[in-house]
């Protein structure tokens, strides 16, 4: 089996290790033995992403915002003409919120988002900080119980970091990725977290958001091995990877986190 | 002595006495006391900064992301050794409180100050509440990479916030990294500033694994073309659509060796005009107790700034060789009868340096790595995975004990990196880490820590080994 990944603007949206997202979706595939193929397309290049199963959208410094509206007036609608024929998409931050209908920023202006997304984001005042906890959805949480041929216990939260000024407001055509338990979320005050339409996802959790969180690794590789006929995943070691997301979760619902 | 008259004197003098005892309970209770008198102190008078600093012959302050405490401690130690007395807060707490803490500490009882220079090491973030007290006279700016990010948010926001800072400072001369097309662009404002630079000759060992901030340009917002990366996106850049460019240094490294010792030639450029070449150059080689390319940064900063400051070259040579590097930059102990070196790690450029230079040792290594997550080391710990740790998948590399409150964190990093999971121990205390790492059969010990725990490590290596002076 060999997949198509691509890396959407890395020189531009690569700031707090979100790129990490990207090397584990690949090693987890590899390890199963499913090959990956990796193009990067950068700021200012053609772009047609039909073609990907899985593409990737990072985080970015908030002075690129503009220039990143800019290009997605454009280039938008490459991602949405794959996004709906099922290309599975994870956008993180910046890359988030560029997907949304619009931003508007601190001082007023509205720039227009590319539209994957049902959403739109308002700039606030503060940054909203922390680590994060969230119940994931519930039909994610089924999926995930059969992504994978066994796994006894699936975790049912999602962990990460939050940090960031936009408010995103969700409308009835994109689902949360989770509900917030600790943290934020979406707008600090709606419960939400992130968003989904079809198999385009979108969060504002780093850590990088894949690192402690292989279950949701695995239904974005499992939808995109899907795409070339692909079955079920074979079972991993994640450990570490379940040990370093306890640590997180029980450290936040434990009411500690000095 | 103190010159200012009436009620701010009383303010002043209150302030004093309470930082001063501030200091001596810190000493009676074993407190490291970097910061905590300093932060009395202020609550009594908040001026009393700029009172304290204005009373100093000269003040230079040294600020950037990397190599700040090096580059400021080297800074003062040739100063010393010219002849000039000088302070700094050389424990590396740069925040204000930190800034006046080292400046209490150099004041008497009787209201006089001990030296005649002081040399500050300032936050990044904190240059808007130092530098308009303290005026530097001098202002070293060494590079600007990903650093805690959720404690300033973004880049643009420093280098920004300097550039403010710097409008109000006219008489501020600068000296900037001619490599960093941020510094430069940080400081590009202001009309009295001289460059140090490196010349062409690192090769990049890396490659993929390197981050490299800023590369648009700032005038144009052209993507930036390099003739030659150093580190990082420390370089010689030029934006292909304007006239934006890398300055030519006043203060060049060159012909760099990094075995036993650091060397280097340094070269001091007389010219006619900003952007003309030297007419003429003074060289002088230089040798230091250091090791890691890095370093030649820092050095020549500091020589640089020393040379500013009419300290002789002579000088600066005979004393760089006798310079002992601070807690936790590349400090070194022996434990079980091996070598055993602590390094402080902080953000993706810096650990990469790191570990290119260890993994130049021939022998074989067991490593802590060590990363907490509390207010003083970051509490995003995401910039492991902008960071090199690919070059861990290593036959050299026999063992890496995870430590520290994001033991987890840097374990499943390791793992993806590719380091073998038969290699990955998690040991999320300090003590136990340190005994996990003496139960390696290896030639040669690491210690890799955050903030906040190098200080344990270099505590208890004391007294589980012994430090090598």
């Amino acid at each position: 089996m060999r997949i198509k990944v691509c890396h959407l603007y890395p020189d531009l949206f690569n700031l707090y290790g979100d790129q990490g997202n990207l090397l584990i979706f690949c090693r987890r595939a590899q390890w199963r033995g499913i090959q990956v193929e990796v193009d990067m397309v950068s700021f200012g290049e053609t772009i047609c992403l039909t073609g990907y199963d899985f593409v990737f959208l990072g985080g970015g410094a908030e002075s690129n915002l503009s220039l990143m509206s800019k290009e997605l007036q454009e280039k938008g609608r490459f991602i949405v003409e794959a996004v709906e024929q099922g290309t599975v998409l994870l956008a993180i931050g910046l890359g988030f919120q560029v997907l949304g209908r619009f931003i508007k920023t601190q001082d007023g202006a509205v720039l227009p988002g590319a539209g994957v997304f049902d959403l739109y984001i308002e700039t606030g005042m503060d940054r909203l900080v922390g680590d994060i906890l969230l119940e994931t959805a519930v039909d994610l949480q089924e999926e995930m119980k059969k992504t994978s041929v066994v796994r006894e216990t699936p975790l049912a939260t999602l962990v990460g970091f939050e940090n960031h000024a936009g408010r995103t407001f969700l409308g009835k055509e994109a689902r949360p990725l989770g509900r917030v338990l600790k943290g934020q979320g979406n707008n600090r005050d709606d419960l939400s977290e992130g968003a989904r339409y079809k198999n385009a996802f979108g969060s504002y959790l780093h850590g990088p958001l894949l690192a402690k969180n292989p279950h949701l690794a695995d239904i974005l590789l499992s939808r995109a091995i899907l795409r070339q006929g692909g079955g079920k995943l074979t079972p991993l070691n994640d450990e570490l990877e379940i040990y370093a997301h306890n640590v997180i979760k029980n450290r936040l619902v434990g009411g500690y986190n000095n | 002595m103190l010159r200012s008259q009436g009620q701010t004197t009383v303010r002043f003098w209150i302030a004093l006495l309470t930082g001063k005892s501030a200091a001596l309970l810190c000493r009676l209770f074993r407190h490291s006391g970097t910061s905590l008198p300093g932060v009395v102190a202020l609550k009594v008078y908040p001026q009393l900064l700029s009172v304290l600093a204005a009373d100093y012959e000269r003040i230079v302050a040294v600020t950037g992301t990397n190599g700040k405490t090096t580059t400021a401690n080297l800074l003062a130690h040739l100063l010393r050794s010219s002849g000039s007395s000088t302070v700094n807060n050389h424990e590396g707490a740069n925040m204000i409180s930190g800034v006046v803490t080292a400046l209490i500490k150099d004041w008497t009882m009787l209201g006089e100050r001990r030296s005649q220079i002081a040399v500050l090491e300032v936050d990044e973030g904190s240059v808007g509440k130092v530098f308009p007290s303290v005026k530097p006279d001098l202002l070293v700016v060494t590079n600007y990479f990903r650093d805690q990010l959720d404690r300033y948010s973004d880049l643009d926001h420093n280098i920004n916030l300097l550039r403010r800072i710097l409008d109000e400072l006219p008489q501020t001369l600068l000296l900037l990294n001619a490599d960093d097309p941020l510094v430069v662009t940080a400081g590009c404002d202001h009309s009295v500033a001289s460059y140090y630079g490196v010349a062409s000759e690192q090769k990049d060992q890396t490659g993929d694994c390197e981050i490299r901030e800023g590369s648009l340009c700032p005038d144009c917002g052209a993507f930036l073309a390099y003739n030659y990366y150093n580190y990082g996106q420390l370089g010689a850049y030029y934006c292909p659509n304007c006239t934006f460019r890398r300055p030519v240094p006043d203060f060049l490294a060159s012909e760099i060796q990094d075995d036993d010792y650091l060397e280097f030639i340094l070269h001091v450029c007389q010219r006619k005009g900003r952007n003309e070449n030297c007419s003429t150059a003074d060289t002088v080689r230089l040798r230091a107790q250091m090791r890691g390319f890095y370093n030649v940064y820092n050095i020549l900063a500091a020589a640089a700034a020393a040379t500013t400051l009419g300290v002789s070259q002579q000088t600066i040579a005979s004393s760089l060789m006798e310079y002992a590097p601070a807690a936790g930059r590349m400090e070194k102990f022996i434990y079980k009868g091996r070598p055993c070196t602590l390094n402080l790690i902080k953000n993706p450029t810096g650990l990469n340096e790191v570990l290119k230079t260890l993994l130049r040792g021939k022998g074989e290594k067991a490593l802590v790595i060590a990363i907490n997550d509390l207010a003083g080391d970051g509490r995003d710990v995401s910039w492991l995975w902008d960071a090199g740790f690919e070059m861990l998948d290593n036959p050299s590399i026999k063992m890496i004990v995870c430590s520290g409150r994001r033991a987890g964190d840097v374990g499943v990093r390791l793992k993806y990196a590719g380091v073998p999971p038969n290699k990955i121990i998690i040991e999320p205390e300090c003590k136990p880490s340190i005994e996990g790492l003496g139960e390696q059969d290896a030639g040669e010990y690491h210690i890799l820590a955050s903030y906040t725990s190098v200080f344990n490590y270099s505590k208890l290596l004391r007294k589980m080994g012994k430090a090598v002076e």
